[in-house]
Order: C-alpha cells, then structure tokens, then sequence
C-alpha cells in the first residue's frame, strides 16, 4: 500500500548515530543552483519531525534537473542537545539528471561523522 | 634526523574511493577558512591527492589557528576522469577547530553515490 504522506519526489531522513535515535527537530533546507546566476535559491525550509523525517520538501512540479544543495544544521542540532559538534553543518549538493525517479537522501550522523548516501 | 623536511601539517586527510576499493588518486581539493567578520571563505591549499590518496602539506602548524574550515573536493572532475557519473558534483566537508595544537585527521570515503568523513586521527 502505497503511502500518502509523502509525495515529495526528494525525501530524507536523518539519523543520529551517536544515540541510536531518529535526529528530531533538526532544521533544515532545499536549495537549487541557479545556473545562470551561479547563485543558490532558497526552496524549502524545514524541521525534521520525530521520525528524523521532513515531508514535503518540494513538489513534483518544481523538481527539474540540476544542481541542488540539503543543508543540515548539525552544529544547531547538538547545541540543543548541550553538546558541541565537529561540523558545524552538513551541507550535500547533488546533480538530478532525471527528475522523474524519486530521490532519498539520508543523513547519519554522530558529533564527529557523518555519512550520506543515494537511496530509495 | 633530517632537518631540511618541513613538519607535517597538523590537518591531514585520506580520500578513499570506496566503490571501487582503491584509494581516491588524483583528486583535486581545497582547503579553506572562513573569516568571522566577512563570513567569506579565504583559500588556504590547493592540492591533488597522491597515489595513496593523501595530500601531504595542507597547512602549517603557524597557520592553523582556531576556527571554521572547509575541505572542498573535486568528487565529479574525480569520477569523469574515471569515465563515470557521480552524483556529488563535489563535497565540501565544513569542520570546526577549537583546540588547533592537536592533529587532524578528515578523511573522505566516496563511491558514486555515497560518502562518508569523520574525525579521525
């Protein structure tokens, strides 16, 4: 059964490695590089629920091939948490050449790691 | 003892090309430090990594004060020189200095589709 919560053909989920937990309440944003003015555009902001989810991060309709940055606010994150971090945030940029598939993009974390990988 | 070799760079990394289980040769990268005042990103090294994937001398143990710094490395040139797509056109890895008499180790593991970095030593 196909779930509805979501139709964001981008989605991620963040991870916090160091506690074995969904990372809550991470902010977070989309942008996309403007070729032309080599410039970054602000798609979305958002926070991550308690699931280390954020839904809706951008419609199917404004998902075009190109250049797009997630940007995590690690260093935030682990403030909150009276830590500190190694990163101060996490920034992955990462080429759509074919807009139709759909795209996962995880975040696991820890103070001084991280990792990201293309999923499904 | 040889007195001619510089000290080795408090800030070292190691790229990792895990996809295909080699180290990550001849990648160019970056390193730069970003200024508090202008929040501008000054470039520091510019480098390729050797055969073993590592970039000996990015920056002196004078000039390794604290603060913010960014490993920028050029994953996409990478991989299309390896006649292939990545999907990280590049990876920029933005770390945090506070306490700069100790070493630092950033290293990049890095396949097609994936990359991890962390502290290491």
């Amino acid at each position: 059964m196909t779930s509805l919560k979501d139709s964001s053909p981008l989605t991620t989920h963040v991870l916090n490695t160091g506690d074995g937990l969904p990372a809550a309440r991470m902010a977070l944003s989309l942008h996309r590089l403007d070729p032309q003015l080599v410039l970054w555009s602000l798609i979305t902001v958002g926070t991550t629920d308690s699931d280390g989810r954020c839904p809706g991060l951008i419609s199917r309709e404004a998902f075009t091939p190109g250049l797009y940055k997630m940007r995590f606010e690690t260093g935030q994150y682990w403030e909150s948490l009276g830590q500190t971090c190694f990163h101060p945030y996490v920034e992955v940029v990462f080429s759509i050449t074919e807009s139709d598939q759909r795209y996962h993009l995880p975040l696991l974390f820890s103070r001084y790691s991280y990792s990201t990988y293309k999923g499904s | 003892m040889d007195m001619t070799s510089p000290l080795p760079s408090p800030l070292t990394t190691h790229v990792l090309n895990t996809g295909m289980g080699v180290p990550g040769a001849g990648m160019a990268l970056s390193l730069h430090r970003l200024d508090p005042v202008t929040s501008a990103w000054s470039l520091i090294t510019a480098g390729t990594t050797n055969d073993d994937g590592r970039c000996p001398g990015l920056i002196t143990r004078e000039c390794f004060t604290p603060g913010v710094y960014k490993i920028r490395f050029e994953s996409g040139q990478y991989w299309e020189g390896l006649g292939e797509t990545c999907f990280y056109p590049y990876i920029e890895i933005v770390f945090n200095i506070t306490d700069a008499a100790q070493k630092f180790h950033v290293p990049l593991l890095l396949s097609r589709f994936s990359y991890s970095t962390y502290r290491g030593s």
